[in-house]
């Protein structure tokens, strides 16, 4: 019967969570992208019709602020994970 | 919604909405006691404030860049901004006398106001369509 | 025959559940994309029709709220994962 002691268990469970806490906070790189996206575009929209700027940039405001917070839902695990190890 | 032309304002009204909704768990907490759970959503709240600020002003200064110029921009800035959240949610959890999940709910709680304002146009535009029909 | 120990076993599990967390997060980056993506496209639509930037507005953030579940899903997984197990 293999039985492992206790600082085993605690070093396997804490590396286990450490890994997943790194895995977690790739997922930022999905808003970056699409909020670059979305910026390319608004600088070519504002090109071609200089008079809608400011509804340009609430637009992106608007979606920025809905966009930016998938990342915050994987910090928030990320940190779970890194303290309840 | 009010004042699409004009982004500044807009953003104000959003802040004051966002801020007399807040009103709702500040003062249920300040009634319970539970001054970790207030001050973590205060922390929360503030940061996310800034951060709203904040995206107006890279947004401007986006606008007048080349295309690719200004993607690169909004993401660097954006993975900046993940940086900032990481450190305010990890201090959040490191600190005992703040509660971290009151102030992961304070970082959320500019976005939440944003889509009831959605909701609320869009039911009183639906509404109106229907009064128009039995007109 | 290799035999575990309750206690292994349940470190073992508890260990991939910490990792399935953080596998599950990595899910944050589609709807961060995604909703990037829309933005990106509004803005565009209001520069080619600027009387419709009310109506282009509600569409994109409705549209951003419910491209926003995937992500909300990711994360109930994964708070049941660190949590129950």
């Amino acid at each position: 019967m293999v039985s492992f002691s206790p600082e085993v268990v605690d070093s396997i469970i804490r590396t286990a969570s450490l890994i997943g806490a790194g895995l977690a906070v790739i997922a930022g790189i999905g808003p970056g992208i699409g909020m670059g996206y979305a910026a390319g575009a608004a600088t070519e929209a504002v090109r071609r019709q200089p008079e809608a700027r400011g509804a340009i940039i609430t637009t992106m405001l608007l979606g920025q602020v809905i966009s930016g917070s998938t990342g915050i839902y994987s910090l928030v695990i990320a940190i779970f994970l890194i303290f309840s190890g | 919604m009010k004042y699409i032309d004009e982004p500044a304002k807009l953003q104000q009204e959003i802040l004051k909405k966002t801020y007399s909704l807040a009103l709702i768990p500040l003062i249920y907490s300040l009634i319970r006691g539970e001054f970790a759970t207030l001050l973590g959503f205060i922390f929360g709240l503030l940061i996310a404030t800034l951060i709203f600020r904040l995206r107006l002003i890279q947004i401007e200064r986006a606008l007048d860049m080349q295309e690719k110029k200004a993607s690169t921009f909004i993401r660097n800035r954006y993975f900046i901004e993940y940086i900032i959240y990481f450190v305010v949610l990890f201090v959040a959890r490191k600190n005992p006398s703040v509660n971290f999940l009151a102030a992961a709910v304070g970082l959320f709680f500019v976005k939440l106001t944003v889509i009831g304002l959605v909701m609320i146009d869009i039911i009183k535009g639906s509404l109106e369509k229907k009064l128009e029909s039995y007109r | 025959m290799v035999q575990f120990s309750p206690d292994v076993a349940h470190t073992i599990i508890k260990a991939a559940a910490l990792l399935g967390a953080g596998f599950a997060m990595i899910a944050g980056i589609g709807p961060g994309v995604g909703q990037g993506y829309a933005a990106g496209k509004a803005v565009e639509a209001v520069a080619r029709d600027p009387e419709a930037r009310g109506n282009v507005i509600t569409t994109m953030l409705l549209g951003q709220a419910v491209a926003e579940s995937t992500g909300i899903y990711s994360l109930v997984i994964a708070i049941v994962l660190i949590f129950t197990i």
